[in-house]
């Protein structure tokens, strides 16, 4: 059955344009090669660029937000119903609206369409979940349920429209699901893990080799972040790992996490078997997303063996992961780089689709900030120091000693 | 329509050749598939992890290592990267250069930043300059800034503006995080001078590719500074002024070089400033701040939708 609102050639005109693009900016195809393609793969939609379609999303939002707190606040201090009630009903115009544009002035990714389908289903989830509460159900049906509405209803709309974000955000009001039924630890991340994993077999299932190109980069996002959401689930030292970062190195590590020792073990085992999976996965299928996963995966395992296995960490742990990031790096580069036209087994370290390039970049903003490091990791002058142990009389000096 | 059948139509129409054909398949098909982004990415991710590992070595450590083998280390450590890149380096040029190898840019990044930490640390420990310990900040600058031209390097660059901003006086990590009229006068200055030099080297064809970089710090210091202004003295000041200007000539230069980056931040921090403003006469009437959120919104969405069917942007 199909509920998308777009036809399966527009989308796939849309991302071989896209391609196209990428070519050209590459040097791969000439100006003019470009436009004979565009001319062959007319999507028949509009279009923006992303900045202009965070405009709209953004200010689409406020203004379906204003209009809908206006409402309420015209009602005088409105009971839970009458405010419920408004929620629900405007959810309908928004919804409406949304499908409208789209046809009306076809727009595909315009930021409109996007912002007035989200109000619609927030709307509505908000609405509903008021609803649930007017019946003064157990807090934990209504949680399940309010989770499910949210799931179900971002679900619709990337089934409909085809927003990624929204099939996103459906798996993670489903996997906060496990939360609320008053498990234990153990058995909230089983269920947890059960949900995700069979999220991941359905797409697989549904991830045909002879789907459009669209549909299966589409697909790759989706496995790729379930990937990361089910290592999420089995990591048990990921939480300490974050403390650390934030500096609080008070954190006193819980024997096997607070779970069983099997379990412990497992998961120290799947810590090391998922990333692995991930990158063999991706690199035997050509699947770049879930390879870069695996890849991103394979450090947090690393970073967080010494937890597992209860080893002291020391200040300069995240320099020898550097050094082997860099080492593994350079090797796989030069290894590359000496083989037959640059490439060994189909990979090459050259630079063949050039990104498109926005002015400044996440590196560049990473390199800004890093006098900020720099400055919070001076120590305290030697000299203060000297005072503050005592050592010193202070011969009436003000500061404590 | 698919990828192959439009590559194969376009060669059997003599619009593609028999080389571009199969170079595209092989692409499209993943039978040649580039780690290169993924390279760097890991690259950039081990430098930035041996500099965290050095920051926090030297915090935890410093008492038990010594001033001589730390500042030892890291002056060794920035010269020898320093020195790599002088020889491996291209030879400089006003137009863009390529780096000799995929670290390189990276290797000089470490230097530059083990360099800032080399002296932050000389200075913690034995205030050479005392009061005016914030010139190595210029200095430090300066260096970086001709590193970065020397070497085309980005990130460089990105460290020469922030530590240039660090020497004005802003700064993320310590307990002053507010924007008063002192740091907000300095933040204007800052984002002129910022904006004059890359001007001035971009007229002067010296990596015109750069100026984005730039323009970037001089917007994003000077709104904030301006919306901060609003925020104090309200709509009839010379901060308001300030921000339609600077917003009316972001718009202008955005549609004219069809940088729509630029478009954002007029949109966003416009709005933001000018609601600040109005909000403060109409906050007592709570029907017209809802009034004026729906039709200034709308007023936006339909600006900007004129605007982009005018420029037909496709992506």
């Amino acid at each position: 059955m199909n509920f998308r609102i777009y036809t399966s050639e527009q989308e796939e005109n849309i991302c071989i344009r896209k391609k196209a693009k990428t070519w050209q900016r590459s040097g791969l195809i000439s100006e003019e090669q470009l436009r004979l393609m565009e001319a062959e793969t007319e999507p028949n939609v509009h279009q923006t660029n992303l900045f202009f379609r965070l405009i709209f999303f953004l200010f689409t939002w406020l203004c379906a937000t204003a209009v809908t707190a206006f409402v309420i606040w015209l009602m005088k201090e409105p009971s839970d119903t009458a405010a419920m009630s408004i929620l629900i009903l405007f959810s309908i115009p928004f919804y409406v609206l949304a499908e409208y544009v789209i046809k009306k002035y076809r727009f595909y990714r315009y930021g409109i369409e996007e912002a007035l389908a989200i109000a619609s289903i927030v709307s509505l989830c908000v609405g509903c979940g008021m609803l649930l509460d007017k019946y003064h159900l157990d807090y934990q049906i209504e949680a399940i349920a309010v989770s499910l509405i949210f799931a179900l209803t971002f679900f619709w709309v990337f089934l409909r429209f085809g927003f990624l974000y929204s099939a996103l955000i459906s798996i993670t009001a489903l996997s906060t699901i496990p939360f609320q039924l008053s498990l234990s630890p153990t058995e909230e991340r089983a269920f947890l893990l059960l949900i995700l994993c069979l999220i991941l077999l359905i797409n697989i299932l549904l991830d045909k080799s002879d789907n459009e190109d669209f549909r299966k980069e589409r697909n790759i996002l989706i496995q790729a972040c379930l990937l990361a959401a089910i290592y999420l689930a089995v990591n048990l030292r990921l939480p300490e790992l974050v403390s650390l970062y934030f500096d609080d190195r008070s954190i006193i590590l819980q024997p096997y996490a607070g779970f069983s020792s099997y379990i412990y073990w497992l998961s120290y085992i799947l810590t090391f078997l998922i990333p692995a999976i991930g990158i063999y996965w991706g690199i035997k299928r050509r699947k770049r997303l879930i390879m870069n996963a695996g890849l991103v995966l394979a450090c947090l395992t690393l970073a967080t063996n010494k937890s597992y296995l209860g080893l002291t960490r020391y200040a300069w742990d995240p320099a020898i992961l550097g050094i082997m990031l860099i080492l593994i790096s350079t090797l796989i580069t030069r290894w590359l780089s000496r083989g037959p036209n640059k490439a060994r087994y189909g990979f090459t370290a050259e630079n063949i689709l050039k990104p498109e390039s926005h002015g400044i970049n996440l590196t560049d903003l990473g390199a800004a900030l890093t006098p900020v490091f720099v400055d919070s990791q001076q120590p305290p002058a030697q000299a203060e120091k000297y005072f503050d142990s005592g050592k010193s009389g202070g011969g009436g000096a003000s500061r404590g000693f | 329509m698919n990828i192959p059948n439009l590559l194969q139509k376009m060669y059997e129409d003599k619009r593609l050749s028999r080389e571009q054909l199969n170079s595209l398949l092989d692409i499209h098909g993943k039978r040649l598939f580039s780690v290169h982004h993924e390279l760097r990415f890991f690259l950039y991710a081990g430098i930035l992890l041996i500099i965290a590992g050095l920051g926090f070595t030297i915090k935890q450590y410093f008492a038990q290592l010594g001033d001589i083998a730390i500042i030892g280390t890291l002056t060794l450590c920035a010269c020898a990267a320093l020195i790599y890149c002088f020889v491996k380096g291209n030879n400089y040029s006003t137009e863009e250069v390529t780096s000799p190898n995929l670290l390189f840019d990276y290797i000089l990044f470490f230097g530059c930043t083990v360099y800032s930490m080399d002296i932050a640390y000389i200075e913690t420990q034995f205030h050479v300059l005392g009061d005016l310990w914030n010139n190595y900040l210029l200095v430090s600058a300066a260096l970086f800034l001709f590193l970065a031209y020397r070497f085309d390097n980005r990130l460089v660059l990105s460290l020469a503006l922030s530590t240039l901003a660090a020497w004005f006086g802003f700064t993320l990590s310590g307990p002053r995080f507010s924007f008063q009229e002192y740091y907000r006068l300095y933040a204007i200055t800052y984002s002129i001078i910022v904006f004059l030099g890359g001007g001035f080297l971009y007229l002067l064809s010296m990596k015109k590719h750069f100026f984005d970089i730039y323009l970037n710090f001089a917007i994003n210091f000077l709104f904030i500074a301006l919306i901060s202004g609003i925020i104090d003295y309200k709509l009839f000041s010379l901060y308001f002024l300030g921000l339609l200007a600077a917003c009316i000539i972001l718009v202008l230069y955005s549609l004219r070089t069809g940088k729509f980056l630029y478009m954002l931040y007029a949109i966003v921090y416009g709005y933001i400033g000018i609601s600040i403003g109005f909000f403060d006469l109409i906050r007592h009437e709570t029907a017209l701040v809802f009034l004026y959120f729906i039709v200034s919104s709308l007023a936006v969405i339909i600006m900007i939708f004129l605007l982009s069917r005018k420029f037909k942007e496709n992506e």
